[in-house]
């Protein structure tokens, strides 16, 4: 059963050996360019089946931003036999859609330029719309109701579900695209089936509802959340010039523009075989499942051209960038220093660093958690992607701390980092929880295959295998070495968000800081009724009672007057406005 | 040689058939027959003489080991305006300290062992798990045994908690999700049914060491607890050690009573809450049954038709792949082991089609009751859960996991070949069985509708779909205040009713 190698790397003086948990990963090439990775696993009969496009965001282009997201949605929508009835109609009527929507698109054209007079406020309300457009969307809707009639709806789905499968999903980020699935171990030739016929004929059906699905998901996202379009336009002044400027779900104005035709030529560019990594983790012989995936996979020509990398490269930033949002959130914290690629040389030495940031034990938390006491979280984060990384630290400030004070603390805790001592049994500490996750990451089927699309996404499998040793063999001396090198001024963007005036509690728990812990519940009932209190002689009377009390000399209750002072004067200021 | 790789190549042409075999279509495809036996709880379960059940499932392909205490308290358990405790007692149990390491200590020294030791108090359970190399495990389960017996509950620890989870609150209006799943809970539940209480700054502030310490030498105690063991162990050696790590418990403890289950939904009507975001929160409730209910199998069955099995559910095929108006919609009976956790449908969409598509979910709802469903709908169901049946075992840890929640939960008691018979009993569920329940508990007209988002602009609809909020049920929109995020109460100038 014991079916990994298991290699004891070197011994360390503090007990726990620094080993190196290899995942078994058979590797095949398809004569059409297709790279194959297969992982054996039999503890249960399910085989979770996955691959990976090469293609994310950073592969678009400003006027198309979203659109390999939205294609990902699209790769659900069937083939030629799968999801119609009557394949042929389906395709006519998804042809004459797109004469209306040219005719659509003619009127888009005239809204925004109505947009750019001041004509309209807001071309995507209802009420914008020009009568022709109306007219013409009647006449599509027209057509989706004929092509509804011949839908076999989500029947890809429906065919997976009731063969057992689950899991079923995808995702995009900037550098991938990756689906995946888990399967019955019998059903190894229906994932076959199913993922070579959609990659070898889609049929983009149901193509404009679901860019209204996109949009309904860019603001799921985004735009409700309470920080995610600060954070989307934060990330934005991060990247200059590279592509990992705009967001992966796209520009609000971009999403509603794409065409069915531009989808057809990212298709054609993007998905060719040798741009798609196939992976199998689970209960197979590998030797049957290449036969399979040849068989199936086989029959898919192989692209004319490989698909474009991406070749701008991050300018060097030539100073510090500072972003104030107000948003409706406690006072926080981030910045970002512009690092390295995935699989670059220091980016091994990075990944220590981050961890020795991080967590409980982390310098972060202990030095501005609990040594300080002037914030209530506090961590580092660490993205090495395909093209360009990132390092990100990031802290909420205590109530009554300020922003300043929790910025100087996080810059305080790196400089320890480069001109300090790093204890051994830090360095240790930090190897031994990389070293325990190369077990853990081994506990699951479904886990082993998320890990190798992620890999391969962003450069190669291998790296699953050959960080752990390049990891253990981080010194001291080369945490210093990057800290000192990427986490300096010029090359950091910092934001900071403030809580926008007239969200969160009316009870200002900054104030409340000062008081005992009997005092604040007390405190909060009586701010609470005084924000309710129509009468001004009643609070002014409250206040008086308050004040006497305070001027009898105890600290405390001259802390709580005060408290009370404040909500006492913001609810007259309500009830008595000047003027 | 030469031969012999010839007759190699000819073995590898026959185990090819040529690309032209490939069917036009997945139904063409043969597949052997997948026989799957699940594990039996009688082969794991051990009863220690130091009082607790256990299931140990050994693994020993990783030198992992997990071990969960669950533990019988909750929330049920806190004192009206003492909303807190139980979740506070459950956090600080390890993170508070333990008798021979503080708090920091004891921290340190887990990072460094890369081990994993956690405690937490949720609804209607507790739970402390250990997860470490095996190497450790004697030291791992000697921490466990002094956070089970004698945690410190550190003072400072417990300033550091409260001030984090009085920030937290202060954040309880900054997402319209926080918002929608606090009034859906009160809505279902009537906000005096324990589950639908909250914590608010007063109740936070009212507690103290002496509160975790009582709750603490009431409810930890062996007699309370349910154990699972899995990884890297031998399962006599474990049994021995969980003898050990249960033994001469220092104190005494008591059995919690019954778990209220006096819960009281809402009015039938639409409630909505005015927050300024562009896409509204959307769910529909309606009363739901518990999961020991013997209508429980056949109501998710039917729930899955309707609203649960994602992309082949019938809400999801209306109001996103048809209309796209929302990114998920879904429905889900909720069940519940201790009280019936409601029927609850739901989606997000702009604020201006709101309307529209709560029309077409309760449409939907309506639909199921009135007609059978299809014989294709029902088979993909029931496929679907016969044929993923396997992943309520895919790890040793879940089966772990699995059974000790259901000794926990008395599933086992009442129920002991439930996952034996689990198969048959999908498969013998009928059209008829489906409508049945579908007539018996979704009652469209009954709904409680929770909508958090843009009111005005909610409210106005949409012109291509002339249909109003105000009509979805009994003509009744009623607004509700927003509140403050810490004191819970209602903010005074809340806008006018619409």
């Amino acid at each position: 059963m014991k079916r990994f190698l298991l290699a004891v790397a070197a011994a360390s003086s503090l007990g726990l050996p620094a080993f190196a948990q290899q995942i078994p990963v058979v590797e095949k090439q398809l004569p059409n360019g297709f790279k194959l990775l297969l992982v054996e696993r039999h503890e249960e009969p399910r085989i979770a089946g996955g691959w990976v496009a090469h293609v994310g965001s950073a592969n678009e282009r400003p006027g198309i931003t979203g659109i390999a997201h939205l294609f990902e949605h699209m790769m659900f929508k069937g083939t030629p036999t799968l999801g119609t009835k009557d394949a042929k109609r389906d395709l006519e009527l998804i042809a004459q859609q797109e004469v209306v929507r040219d005719k659509m698109r003619a009127e888009e054209s005239l809204m925004r330029a109505a947009l750019r007079r001041g004509d309209v406020d807001d071309i995507t309300k209802p009420e914008a719309r020009t009568e022709r457009y109306k007219t013409l969307e009647i006449e599509f809707k027209k057509l989706v109701d004929e092509q509804r009639s011949l839908l076999v709806k989500n029947e890809f789905d429906r065919i997976y579900t009731t063969a057992g499968a689950s899991k079923m999903n995808a995702f995009t980020t900037e550098d991938m695209t990756g689906y995946f699935i888990e399967v019955p171990s019998n059903k190894l030739e229906l994932w076959c089936w199913m993922e070579s016929e959609r990659l070898f004929h889609p049929v983009f059906r149901e193509f404009y509802a679901e860019r209204d699905v996109v949009f309904e998901e860019r603001r799921m996202r985004t735009e409700v959340p309470p920080t995610g379009r600060a954070e989307e336009q934060f990330n934005a002044m991060f990247w200059d010039a590279h592509p990992y400027h705009w967001p992966v779900i796209g520009w609000p104005s971009d999403i509603p523009a794409i065409t069915k035709k531009q989808a057809d030529e990212f298709y054609a560019l993007f998905y060719q075989p040798q741009n798609i990594t196939l992976i199998l983790v689970g209960d197979f012989k590998a030797a049957d499942a290449e036969d399979l995936a040849t068989r199936y996979f086989g029959r898919i020509p192989q692209g004319e051209q490989p698909a474009p990398e991406v070749g701008t490269l991050e300018i060097a930033s030539s100073g510090e960038k500072r972003y104030n949002a107000e948003a409706e959130t406690n006072p926080q914290l981030e910045v970002l220093w512009h690092t390295v690629a995935a699989g670059h040389r220091d980016s091994y030495a990075l990944e220590v660093l981050d961890q020795l940031l991080n967590g409980r034990t982390g310098r972060l938390y202990k030095g501005l958690v609990l040594g300080r006491q002037i914030a209530t979280d506090a961590g580092a984060g660490l993205q090495n992607r395909k093209w360009a990384g990132l390092f990100a630290v990031s802290a909420e400030a205590k109530e009554g701390k300020s922003l300043d004070e929790v910025e100087a603390a996080l810059y305080a805790e790196l400089d320890r980092i480069t001109k300090e001592p790093i204890p051994p049994e830090e360095l240790q500490k930090v190897k031994n929880q990389f070293a325990a996750a190369e077990y853990r990451r081994l506990t699951s089927t479904f886990g082993i295959l998320y890990r190798l699309i992620h890999a391969e996404g962003v450069g190669g499998w291998r790296e699953i295998n050959e960080a752990g040793p390049k990891i253990q063999a981080v010194t001291v001396e080369d945490v210093q070495r990057v800290a000192a090198k990427y986490l300096v001024k010029e090359n950091r963007a910092v934001a900071r968000f403030t809580r926008k005036p007239g969200t969160g509690s009316t009870t200002d728990d900054s104030e409340l800081a000062g008081l005992s812990a009997e005092q604040k519940p007390i405190a909060r009932n009586i701010s609470t009724s005084v924000k309710q209190e129509k009468d001004p002689k009643q609070l002014k009377e409250l206040l008086a009672r308050v004040e006497a009390q305070a001027a009898q000399g105890d600290p405390k209750r001259q802390q709580f007057a005060k408290f009370i002072r404040g909500a006492v004067q913001r609810r007259l200021a309500e009830l008595e406005p000047k003027k | 040689m030469k031969r012999l790789a010839a007759f190699l190549a000819l073995g590898l042409l026959a185990a090819r058939p040529l690309a032209a075999e490939i069917p036009d279509r997945p139904e063409k495809l043969k597949f052997e027959k997948l026989v799957y036996n699940p594990p039996r709880p009688a082969d794991h379960r051990v009863q220690l003489k130091s009082g607790p059940i256990a299931y140990i499932v050994p693994d020993r392909t990783l030198p992992l080991v997990s071990v969960t205490v669950l533990v019988r308290a909750g929330a049920w358990l806190d004192p009206k305006g003492h909303e807190g405790i139980a979740d506070f007692a459950g956090y600080l149990l390890v993170r508070g300290g333990i008798k021979s390491k503080s708090a920091d200590e004891l921290d340190e020294r887990l990072a460094f062992l890369a081990a994993g030791l956690t405690s937490a108090v949720g609804e209607e359970s507790g739970s402390v798990a250990l997860n470490l190399l095996s190497k450790d495990l004697p030291e791992g389960l000697a921490l466990l045994r002094e956070a089970l017996t004698e945690p410190r509950f550190q003072q400072d620890k417990l300033d550091l908690y409260r001030q984090q989870a009085l920030q937290a609150l202060q954040q309880r209006n900054d997402d319209s999700s926080s918002i929608h799943a606090r009034e859906v809970e009160s809505l279902a539940y009537g906000t005096n049914f324990w589950a639908a209480r909250q914590l608010t700054g007063a109740s936070i502030d009212s507690i103290t060491v002496d509160d975790l310490r009582a709750f603490h030498k009431k409810w930890f105690h062996p007699a309370n607890f349910t154990v699972a063991v899995s990884g890297d162990v031998d399962r006599d050696a474990m049994v021995a050690r969980l003898e050990d790590l249960f033994a001469n418990w220092p104190f005494a403890g008591e059995k919690p009573g019954p778990i209220p289950t006096d819960t009281q939904m809402a009015q039938p009507g639409v409630y909505i809450v005015n927050k300024d975001v562009n896409q509204g929160r959307v769910s529909l409730l309606l009363p739901g049954i518990k999961r020991d209910d013997p209508d429980y199998l056949a109501a998710r069955v039917m729930n899955d038709v309707l609203g649960g099995g994602g992309f082949t559910s019938r809400i999801m095929n209306r109001v996103r792949s048809d209309e796209g108006l929302a990114y998920g919609a879904s429905s889900g009976f909720g069940g519940g082991t201790t009280f019936a956790r409601p029927f609850s449908a739901g989606f997000e969409t702009k604020s201006r089609t709101v309307a529209y598509a709560s029309r077409i979910v309760l449409d939907e709802i309506q639909r199921i009751t009135g007609a059978a469903v299809t014989d294709e709908e029902l088979n993909t169901t029931k496929r679907s859960f016969v044929d993923t049946f396997p992943e309520n075992f895919s790890t040793k840890g879940r089966v772990a996991g699995l059974f000790a929640n259901d000794e926990f939960t008395g599933r086992f008691a009442k129920d002991p070949e439930f996952w034996q018979k689990y198969r048959d009993r999908v498969e013998a569920i009928d059209k008829a069985e489906v409508q049945r329940v579908a007539k018996k508990y979704l009652h469209p007209d009954k709904a409680v509708i929770v909508v958090v988002g843009q009111r005005d602009e909610i409210l106005k609809g949409h012109p291509d779909h002339p249909v109003k909020l105000e009509e979805l049920v009994d003509g009744k929109v009623a607004e509700l205040p927003m509140r403050d995020p810490v004191t819970l109460e209602p903010l005074p100038d809340a806008p006018p009713k619409p």
